[in-house]
């Protein structure tokens, strides 16, 4: 059965063993617990139960938990892990042995003193860098009037004069000397800094006309300009700034070293956020529980394969729980896990990444996987990118220690590239036309339509497999009359068609006939009325353009497949142009190299991402809805290291 | 125009509009994955693929100027001598693909645009917004199916 059947548990337990047996729980990884609460059985035993309360030591795990989260992101962000390429869709993690993972938690305690240091050097990174961005600014407003050589306290009012910096907009500066001119008897003007657009000035007249002035220069919208602090030159100024701004990145190397020298701590930190994290995952799990003084009630899902398991293990830890199982009930949301073995388990990704089936309903990963892999195979359709696609799949995998998903994908290109490799034989593909053998079938180049028909043909197949698939299903549901009006009269139907297409015109005919009545008469059975019922099942017929597109969308595989033939063939005749002499030869094998790989890549992502389209579009909507919730159970999940088996080993 | 220029402007339209889609959509897609980046470094991998997707107009566009070009002798050996008929056949068949290379490389560019949106969020669901985009991309295909057939349909 490709979707395990679940069993509801009840445990009851002593509260004190509650943590005991949560490690237990948490160790074995089979259990999704759920929420008493706002399940049925609450509605039964609230009068005795009360909801489980969080410990009181939650929230402090919780602050330790982010305190060592802090210092992690400071080292991350200073001196950051680099991710590679492909680590980037895989994760990356720490390895440790189960004996370091333990003494790195003996130094647990140390956490609080490294995240003091942290907070302290980052509060001092942050200050510095505001003062660097004040001292910036103002290094640029000092800018324009570096030419001034008149320190900068001196220019304030006195007595007798005003005087002032100023910048007022290019356009208004004539005007405005124009009406000082005719307004004020004596002043001084002179243009410091003219910049395209604003005219920086230096401007001082007597005290006695300063309403006068500033009017004028409200009137042209003229901005005095001040440095309160600065007693040098703007020249000085602007020089005694950026040695201030060399000390402030002095004192910024000193504490980025201090956090440096932190960076010893950080498999310990990663090590502990780890097993905080944990920690703090099975205290937030007491409020799924419906607890009394002295006892508590879990309930879960367990995959039934494993809950031997689970009984004797809890049987060996203690006495004095008690387990119950018993069927889901049919309205119950149950989890789904599926579980296929051998080739077929690693296009679960495929279907996974569609949608999980709903419980009750087929996994149709055993009935895609084959489709997937012939029709991957003849999107690349190349013995040599199939070869080299099956060969970077097994190096990622011996590579990297891949799990779930990851490992999925992976294992499935490497059959997709088999796939490839066979396809490339049968249709004479080696990288392209590079190496000149005769295909084991025939050239998809000089007979392209026998390709295409091919192709439909596969469609044809895959789309009847898929009906046939609802029909086993609706006959299984013992709705037997449904499978024969919505399955069996299309297949009748469709398959006179075909034959009327190929040249067998009576049969076909009646056929035709056969299933277009029995569609006609069946297919508006819900409709109330006599007439709706006939109408209902006339427009039936219409769907017929849905299997016709359908069927046109399997041209894909030819275009596809000729595509990463056609690709290899201009790679290798762009090398060819420039072979001939020495210099020719090398940049021919780049050519090649780097084409051919870029082929390769970009082939296979192609033939993925159709080949995936074809299942979910073309295979999955006549027979499969999905819907369902995937198993989470409740177990170690670790964001930063990975436990191993001893490396030394 | 002899036969043999109007087929090489068929080649010319081919890798020059379906590329143009291309660029037009990779363009789209970079600009929000970097923004993506500027938040998240570690999705650069996840983005690049999602990049590379509109990619592939601009390949078949190639492509198909590619055969042109072979069946009509400019590149490799035999020299061809094509009527002027025989040149407006190559120029159809490079039109299917290098009208639908255009469109569809700008419009999968923007599904791919708010599939970056998507793996920001939520980046467990890349798949279904790859799905999305490759609905656009169908039809590139079946343009470039039309091109190739109507090629391997010209008598010389």
């Amino acid at each position: 059965m490709p979707i395990i059947d679940m069993k509801k548990v009840f445990l009851l337990g002593h509260y004190q063993e509650r943590e005991q047996i949560f490690n237990l729980l948490h160790n074995l990884g089979i259990v999704e617990m759920v929420d008493v609460k706002s399940s049925e059985t609450w509605d039964e035993f609230q009068s005795y139960l009360e909801p489980g309360q969080l410990p009181e030591n939650v929230s402090q795990i919780d602050a330790r938990r982010s305190d060592i989260r802090y210092c992690l992101d400071i080292f991350q962000r200073h001196y950051p892990i680099r991710k590679s390429i492909v680590e980037q869709f895989t994760g990356s993690s720490l390895d440790l042995t189960a004996d370091q993972f333990a003494s790195y938690l003996d130094s647990l305690d140390q956490v609080e003193e490294i995240h003091k240091s942290c907070c302290e050097a980052e509060e001092k990174l942050v200050s510095i860098r505001n003062e660097v961005i004040q001292s910036q600014n103002l290094i640029e407003d000092l800018q324009p009037w570096s030419a001034l050589e008149i320190p900068l306290e001196l220019i304030e009012d006195g007595s007798y004069t005003v005087m002032g910096l100023y910048t007022v907009n290019a356009e208004q500066y004539p005007a405005l000397q124009d009406t000082l001119a005719a307004n004020i008897s004596d002043y001084f003007v002179e243009e410091v800094f003219p910049d395209q657009d604003v005219v920086h000035f230096f401007f001082s007249g007597l005290s006695e006309d300063k309403p006068v002035i500033d009017d004028l220069f409200k009137e042209k919208t003229v901005t005095r300009v001040s440095f309160p602090d600065l007693t040098a030159t703007p020249a000085e100024s602007i020089k005694s700034l950026h040695e201030k701004l060399k000390i402030l990145n002095d004192q910024k190397r000193a504490i980025l070293s201090e956090i440096e020298a932190l960076l010893e701590h950080r498999p310990m930190l990663m090590a502990c956020y780890d097993y905080m994290d944990n920690e703090h995952a099975k205290h937030q799990a007491t409020s799924n529980l419906g607890c009394t003084k002295s006892s508590f009630l879990l309930e879960g899902w367990v995959p039934v394969p494993v809950l031997g398991d689970l009984e004797t293990a809890i049987a060996n830890r203690t006495e004095t729980a008690a387990i119950v199982s018993r069927d889901p009930n049919p309205d119950e949301d149950v989890p789904v896990l599926l579980h296929n073995s051998g080739p077929v388990e690693p296009y679960e990704v495929v279907t996974k990444l569609f949608s999980t089936p709903k419980r009750n309903e087929l996994d149709p990963t055993p009935f895609m996987a084959p489709f997937f892999f012939l029709f991957f195979g003849i999107c690349l359709s190349d013995a040599g990118y199939g070869l080299i696609l099956t060969l970077l799949a097994v190096l990622i995998s011996r590579k990297l220690k891949l799990e779930g998903m990851g490992k999925q994908l992976v294992t499935l290109l490497i059959y997709s590239g088999v796939s490839a490799f066979v396809f490339g034989l049968i249709l004479g593909g080696y990288f392209g036309d590079l190496i000149n053998l005769p295909p084991l079938w025939f050239d998809p180049l000089e007979e392209p339509m026998v390709m295409l028909i091919g192709s439909l043909g596969l469609g044809v197949i895959h789309i009847y497999f898929g009906m046939a698939l609802q029909a086993y299903r609706n006959i299984k549901a013992g709705k037997v009359l449904s499978a024969l009006y919505d399955q069996g009269f299309w297949f009748i139907f469709l398959n006179g068609l075909i034959l009327l297409l190929v040249g067998f015109p009576f049969a076909g005919q009646w056929m035709a006939i056969i299933g277009a009545v029995g569609l006609i008469l069946t297919q508006g059975r819900a409709q109330r009325s006599f007439v709706l019922k006939f109408l209902s099942g006339l427009l039936s017929l219409y769907n017929i353009t849905q299997y016709l597109s359908d069927v046109l969308s399997y041209s894909r595989l030819f275009a596809l497949g000729l595509a990463s033939i056609v690709i290899g063939m201009v790679i290798n005749a762009v090398g060819d142009l420039v072979a001939g002499s020495v210099i020719g030869y090398l940049i021919l094998v780049i050519i090649l190299l780097g084409g051919h790989f870029f082929n390769v890549i970009i082939s296979s992502l192609s033939a993925y991402v159709h080949t995936s389209r074809l299942q979910y579009l073309e295979f999955f909507n006549k027979f499969f809805e999905g819907g369902g919730r995937s198993f989470q159970p409740f177990r170690a999940k670790n964001s930063y290291t990975d436990i191993v088996e001893n490396e030394e080993g | 125009m002899e036969g043999i220029e109007i087929a090489l402007l068929g080649a010319a339209l081919a890798v020059g509009f379906a590329g143009s889609g291309s660029a037009i959509g990779i363009g789209i897609v970079g600009q929000s994955a970097a923004g993506l980046i500027s938040e998240d470094p570690d999705k650069f991998g996840q983005t690049l693929l999602l990049q590379a997707l509109p990619g592939t107009q601009g390949i078949y566009g190639l492509l198909t100027g590619f055969l042109i070009m072979q069946n009509v002798g400019v590149i490799g050996d035999e020299t061809v001598t094509l009527t002027t008929s025989q040149g407006y056949a190559f120029l159809m068949a490079s039109l299917p693909i290098a009208i639908a290379g255009l469109s569809s490389g700008i419009y999968q560019g923007r599904v791919l645009s708010s599939t970056i949106n998507l793996i920001a969020k939520r980046p467990e669901e890349m798949g279904k917004g790859i799905v999305y985009a490759v609905m656009v991309e169908t039809y590139a295909v079946f343009a470039l199916l039309a091109t190739v057939l109507i090629l391997f349909g010209i008598d010389l």
